[in-house]
Formats: C-alpha cells, structure tokens, sequence
C-alpha cells in the first residue's frame, strides 16, 4: 500500500529523518511511536508531500508520489491530520465537514450559476453522511459552533471527522487521541478498528498511548533521532531494549532540558 | 449644487465604490488575500473601457464587458506566479502591479487615441455617456444611478452565491493557512488565481462605471489612495460579509463626501480639509482593526 | 551621462535605500509583519527635521539628529498604542493595521505642512567636478552616513548585549523569552532604531531633491523591493539588496535591451530599445515582481530555526 524507501530530510543541518524505511500493509493499522523530536511528524508532512524530501522515495500503491503537491497525494487517496490540528476560526462544525468531500461540483465557479440543482442535492447528501460522522465523533450538538472555540480535544475529533467524511484508502492520524476525554477514547479506538475491519481502510497513526498502540496496531515502526530503531508488533516492541533505552534517555534528557531552564 | 444633485451625485459613488468593496472582500474578506493594488483593476477598467468605446466608436456594453475583461485577464495573469507567495509579498506585489497600470496610462497617451493634450498626463476627456442623448441634464444623473445600482445588484448577487457555494467554502478554509485545504485535496492555487479573476471583473466593471459617469479619467485619479479607501469600507463595514462591504461603501462615501463642504462654513484650506479627512480614514482603520475587529456586520453563520 | 557618473549616482541611491530598508527588515524580523507605515515614519522625521531647520533655525545636522530621535519616540509610542495590542494577532491583520497608520501618518504631515515641495535651509555647496563625474559634498555625505550606518549596525548586532539578544529573539522567540530576555524592551529598542534610521535616510532625500508628504509612498516600493531582494528579515541582505537596486534603477535607462536581448538585427531598432525615462519609477516594481518569481526568500534568503 505505502512503502517509504531510505527516505532522508534534514532542516538546517539537523537530521530529521535518516535512511527511514519501511512498509505499510493494506487493511492494517501501523502504530508510529518514538520521543518528542524524532521525526514522527517530519514523516507525516513528507508522505503528504508537505516538506519535500532530500533522498529516498515514496510509492503509494505502486506509484511514486513524492514529486506531487500535497492535494494531489490527498486527492490520490492519502488523508492526513495535523498534530497540531487545523480549525480555522470563523467555519462552523458543520462547514468543516461539508469541506471535506471529494469532487464538489459546487467547487466551480460556473456551477454555481449553471447547476445549482445538482449542487443542492450533493450538499444534500453529504450533510446525511456528515451528521452521522458527527455522531460518531460525539460534535453532534456542536455542530454550529465555530471550529476556532472547540477545545483541542474536539478539535482533535473533528479531525478525525473531516478525515472520514474526506474518505480517503490511507489515513495518517497525528496524535488522534491527544487531549479527548478518557471515555471517549475508547469509543475512538473502537471506531478506528472499524474502519479496518469493515470499510477496509488502511492506518498509520502516531500515538504517545500505549494502550491504544497495543490494542489497536497490527504492526508498530519507533523513531529515535529520525531513525527507524525497531519494528514489529505491539508486544516485540514493549521487550525491546533498543526502545527501552531510546524512551529512557528520551525523557532524561527532557528532564534535562527542563532543568536547565 | 443642489442637494438632489449631490444626493443623486452621492449615490451613484457608494454604488460605484460598493462594487470595489464587494471585489475586495472577495480576495480578503474571504479568501484572505491582502490586495493592496485594488486600484489596478479599477484603473485598468476604466481605460479599457474608455478605449473601446471612444476611439473604437463602440457601444457603451461592449467598453462594459471590455473593461470587466482585461482586469479579469489581469488578475489572473498576476495570480498565476503569485498565487503561491505569503500574504505580506502578495500585499506589495499588488500594490506594484496597480502602481505598473497607472505608470504605462501616464506615459502611453495613444492607447487613448493621442493628439495634442490628450492621454498621459493631461487625461482623456469627452467618454461618451450611455443613452445620453434620451436624457436632459438634470434627469440624465437619475437614469445613470440607476445603471449603477443595477451593476451593484449584479455584483452583490454573482458575489454572494459564490461565496455561499462549495467554492465559497473552500476559499474560507484557505483564508486562515493553506494546510488543511490542501490536505483536503483543494488545488489552492487555482481557487485563488479563480478569485482575484473574480475580484477583477468587478473591480473593472466599477472603472468602467466611473469613467463613463464622469467623462473624464487621467492617472491622477487611481492613486494608491483609492485601494486605501476601499480598504476601510471592507474593514469598517465588515470582513467576511457582503452586506457589510455595501454599507462600509456607504459609511466611507458619505464621509468622504459630505465633509467636503466642511470649507463653506469653517476657514480651512482645501489640501487641511483634504488632509484631514484621509487622517480620519486611516484611524477609522487602526481603531477597527483594534476595538472592532469584525465591523459593523459580522460575518454570517451558516446554520444546519 | 558618463559611466563612473552613473556608479556614483547608483551608490548614492543605494545607502539612503540602505538606511531605509535596515529599519524594514528588523521589525519584519523581531514583530513579524510587514511595516507599511515604515517610509511613513521616515517622512514624519523629515517633516520634523524641516521644522526645526527651518522655522526654529537649527542647522540642518541637530535638527536632522534630534528630527530623527523624536521620529524614533513617535514610533515607540504608536507601537504602545496600537502594535502592541496585537502581538498576538497573525501577521496579515498587524500588516493592515500598519497601512491605516501609514496613511494616518501621512495626511497629518500633509494638514500641518501642506502638499507643497519644501526645501531645508541649507547653503548650496559646490559640487567637485572632475573630467570624468560630478558629486556634491552632500553626496559624499550621504554615501559616508550610509556606510558608517551599516558598521554601526553590524557592531550593535554582533558586539552588544542588545544585539545578540536581538539575534535570538529572531532565531527563536518562544526560547528568548523562555531563557529570560526580555522580548518586549527588546521590540521598544528594536523600533527606535529602526525609525531613526529611517528618519536620517529620508532627510538625505529630502536633501538630495526635495520635501513632499508623498515623498514616503514614492520610494515604499524601492524599499520593500530591497529589503525583499535581500531575504525579508535578514540586515545584510538589506544592504546588498540596496546595493543591487540602486544599480538597476541607474543603469536600467542605459541599458540597450536590443542589444542585450540580441533582438536589434532582427527588428532592425537602429536607435536601440532603451526602457523609457517615464518608466524610471517601475523599474524597481518590476525587479520586485521578477525577484519574487524566481527567489521568494530573497537572494541571501533567511532560514529560521524550527
């Protein structure tokens, strides 16, 4: 489905990403783990073609894709979130959901006056599929409130929202549970593996809980310093003593850092 | 003057000016464009259209639709390298591009047929009025106002369902970063080069509206000042609403206007009085940007 | 118009450009938004200057000194007034702001002084004219004053505490102030240079040639063009980009573009394709839209941390 080959980015002279490789298979949910700092995000913005690459290549479904613009990437079927999640102040719930589709007739000018008709029932039509994705991520009575005054909690599931209602085969999910309410996280974690399980997505997802990453991966990547230090499933990684060491440091060294300041 | 003439007079300014501001708020209000050049197209409307219909003899729908089509050409062609510029270069680079317009009029009289004292500097005189000749001189104004209005009617309707549609959605997404347009797969490019096209055709279609009502344009007239003006239209009247760009026109024109005859009753210069007036416009715009950042119409919510 | 003549006049251009476009680039660099009231500053010390020379009978060097730190007082305080209140705002809406005090700036010069040309009471001094060009005293001033300028600004950027703090504010704001430095007194000084140095490059102009109130927006595009050709927010590259402008704008009539372009023969222009005199003024437009197609971070560019 995704396969990332000796990819390398660097800002500066900082190695953000050095000789990554690795792959991602149809149908499975691939957890991607690692400090603060070492290269989960860069990846992120790389496949989706937000930050160009130094070296390497990138294919989706057999094809190269990391010359393309980031909305041709999302247009060929790989759907991202932010980490930091993107919610413009003045676009209802609702808008930003009714944003997402694919091949909005009403995105041409000319349309507008030529085929307001057909407009009005694709509109039609995706907000019957938006408010039960509204239902799903629980915005439901927000769905009229501006993005900008939702908390990064919802901001974080109307991501997750306008992703679904966007439907693309891969999605990349920065961080999906950060800050949602402890309940609702199971509901998520439900709701992702369905997704695998019953509309045949494809996962990648960068997580900091390990509870969701054991319940939830089939197959877990762990960056170091933009390395690749270890793959494989939830349970060889937890005994690995690479990440061990990796994950120890790691937080000495923010200990570290705090300290100093 | 009398005072249904200036009335009349006022009026067809805040419908001119109006188109302006609706043109403007569809680059920034929406689409977060910083358009510091709106006068370019304004310029360029004007003087399309002033050729077409005076040296080329043609009728005044044609100079209507020529003018409304070399800004759109314009905006489009000065979109299409910088579309993809931050917002602080598309501000200058706006600003350079109308400041080019005004600067090639100055110094090419034979775009307006030339001869002795014509075009360039001394500007072009004698643009021939539409129907002028079923109207006498005091009910001609009326007639024109009424064009006006109509043009004003058709920008506010062509604008509004464009921003009310899936395009105008897109372009609201884009106005506060391009992430999450582009990771929602929008060519944003290409919706903002289809804006300031857009902005351009009405932008031109207020140059054309304004040469023709007044009969005589020169370079002089589409000073930076004007973009300035139409600026504090969007932003007094209210970013991100249409409505709101059509009473901010009203508000700055009536104030621009009216304050003229400030002179007659009090001692003060023509160039103070002048002064002073875009004093007020420039604080107008600090004060809004910092106690009313939404003006005096808000943006609309739309509720499902 | 001789070759070494156009050199001189080229260089003259570049350091009033220089003093301009140092100022631009700072507070681009420190607060994060571009500054269109910034040339208007400059004229509200040249109008200053022009009071103080003028009616109270200063001469031309106090009144320019004391014009300018009064322009950079005015800029502290507009910044209290108005910019502060914004820190926080995106970069688009302090943009905006600062064009409503631009043209607040400019109006109020022109209700004090008028829309008329005005001149400083200076003494005319002979220009030194040699076989080859011709240069007034002034003109050696304004080159003197540019450079010493820009060694004065290199030294407070790399030899004072307040421009290392300068420096890391812009490498990294959220870590300067995280580390202790005080980002707010740091944007007071970082204003009061910026405007006085702006200050003394548009009272040379006004020198040079003479005093308008539109005199601001007549060169704000020159400006910008330099300190964008440099790398917005990065001082050297002001400089340079002055340097570069200042060339194209006095060697861009001389240029025979048939030639250049090796078009002559072809169309058979026997008197050459010069760009006409008329068009001096968008020389500079022009180079600023060609520079932004092909550099958009500016000939020496400026990288940020993060």
């Amino acid at each position: 489905m995704l396969r990332v080959e000796n990819l390398y980015k660097s800002f500066g002279g900082i190695m953000a990403l050095c000789d990554v490789s690795f792959r991602v298979e149809p149908k499975t949910i691939t957890g991607l783990i690692g400090p603060n700092g070492s290269g989960k995000s860069t990846l992120f913005n790389v496949i989706s073609g937000f930050y160009k690459k130094d070296k390497g290549d990138i294919y989706f479904e057999g094809q190269k894709i990391e010359a393309l613009q980031p909305f041709s990437i999302a247009l060929m079927g790989i759907g991202r979130t932010f980490q930091i999640s993107e919610a413009p102040q003045k676009m209802t719930v609702m808008e930003n959901l009714l944003l997402a589709p694919k091949d909005q007739i009403g995105e041409k000018i000319v349309n507008v006056f030529l085929h307001p008709s057909k407009i009005r029932e694709q509109n039609e039509k995706d907000l019957q599929k938006a408010y039960e994705i509204l239902k799903l991520v629980q915005l439901h009575d927000l769905r009229n409130e501006y993005s900008g005054n939702l908390s990064g909690g919802q901001k974080k599931l109307l991501s997750l929202g306008r992703i679904l209602m966007f439907d693309p085969s891969l999605l990349l999910l920065d961080e999906p549970t950060a800050g949602v309410n402890p309940t609702l996280i199971k509901d998520l974690v439900i709701a992702i593996k369905k997704l695998r399980d019953e509309r045949e997505k494809t996962i990648l997802l960068v997580e900091h809980n390990m509870k969701v990453i054991s319940e939830i991966c089939d197959k877990v990547i762990v960056l170091n310093f933009g390395k690749k230090i270890a793959e494989g499933t939830p349970e060889e990684i937890q005994e690995n003593e690479a990440v061990l060491e990796a994950y120890l440091s790691g937080s000495a060294r923010q200990r570290g850092a705090n300290g100093n300041s | 003057m009398g005072i249904i003439n200036f009335l009349v007079y006022l009026a067809i300014m805040m419908a001119i000016y109006g188109i302006l501001s609706l043109s403007l708020n569809l680059q920034y209000g929406f689409t977060g464009l910083a358009n510091f050049g709106q006068v370019g197209f304004f310029c360029l409307g004007a003087y399309t259209s002033t050729t077409i219909v005076l040296v080329f003899k043609l009728p005044f729908i044609l100079g209507l639709l020529g003018g409304m089509l070399a800004s759109t050409l314009f905006g489009y062609i000065i979109a299409i390298p910088t579309a993809d510029l931050k917002e602080d270069y598309w501000a200058i680079v706006t600003l350079a591009a109308a400041e080019i317009i005004r600067i090639f009029f100055l110094n090419e009289s034979w775009v307006v047929g030339g001869g002795p004292y014509v075009g360039g500097a001394f500007g072009v005189g004698g643009i021939p009025q539409p129907l002028r000749s079923l109207f006498s001189a005091y009910t001609y104004p009326f007639f024109y106002l009424g064009i006006a209005l109509l043009c004003l009617l058709v920008a506010y309707l062509v604008i509004n369902s464009v921003t009310r549609s899936p395009f105008g959605r897109v372009i609201k997404s884009i106005r506060e970063g391009d992430n999450l347009a582009q990771a929602m797969g929008k060519d944003i490019r290409k919706f903002r080069i289809k804006v300031m096209a857009l902005g351009g055709a009405f932008g031109g279609l207020a140059g054309c509206l304004w040469a023709h009502y007044h009969g005589f344009i020169s370079p002089e007239q589409f000073l930076p000042l004007e973009t300035f003006l139409v600026w504090a239209m969007v932003i007094v009247g209210g970013k991100g609403n249409n409505k709101g760009a059509i009473l901010g026109a009203v508000i700055i024109m009536a104030f621009y206007n009216s304050t003229r005859f400030l002179k007659d009753y009090i001692p003060i210069e023509e160039v103070t009085l002048a002064s002073l007036r875009m004093v007020v416009i420039g604080v107008l715009i600090v004060a809004a940007m910092l106690f009313m950042k939404e003006g005096l119409i808000k943006e609309k919510k739309t509720i499902y | 118009m001789s070759f070494t003549q156009i050199i001189i006049n080229s260089i003259v251009r570049a350091s009033e450009l220089a003093l301009l476009s140092l100022g631009l680039t700072i507070v681009y660099d420190i607060l994060g938004f571009a500054n269109f009231a910034h040339t208007e500053f400059a004229v509200v010390g040249v109008y200053l200057a022009l009071f103080l020379n003028v009616s109270l009978g200063l001469g031309i060097v106090p009144a320019a000194i004391i014009a300018s730190v009064l322009t950079g007082i005015i800029a502290i305080f507009i910044d209290r007034g108005v910019f502060k209140k914004m820190r926080s705002s995106g970069g688009i809406i302090v943009m905006v702001t600062s064009l409503g005090v631009a043209i607040a700036l400019r109006n109020t010069v022109r209700a004090i002084w008028g829309a008329s040309a005005r001149n400083y009471s200076v003494a005319l001094e002979k220009p030194i004219i040699t076989p080859y060009f011709r240069i007034t005293p002034l003109q050696i001033w304004i080159i003197v004053i540019g450079l010493a300028a820009m060694f004065l600004f290199h030294l407070l950027l790399h030899y004072t505490k307040l421009g290392k703090a300068m420096r890391a504010v812009s490498d990294d704001p959220e870590l300067a102030q995280a580390s202790g430095i005080a980002t707010e007194s740091i944007i007071t000084y970082v204003w009061f240079i910026a405007i006085g140095f702006a200050s003394v490059g548009g009272i040379l102009i006004g020198m040079e040639t003479y005093i308008l109130p539109y005199m601001g927006f007549a060169i704000i595009v020159p400006v910008f063009c330099a300190t964008i050709m440099g790398g917005i927010g990065n001082p050297y590259g002001a400089m340079l980009g002055a340097l570069v402008l200042g060339f194209a704008e006095n060697f861009g009539l001389y240029i025979n573009f048939g030639q250049v372009l090796g078009i002559e023969k072809i169309f058979h222009i026997s008197k050459g394709l010069f760009i006409p005199t008329g068009y001096k003024p968008a020389i500079s437009f022009v180079i600023l839209i060609l520079v932004l197609l092909v550099r958009p971070r500016g000939i020496l560019g400026k990288k940020k941390a993060g």
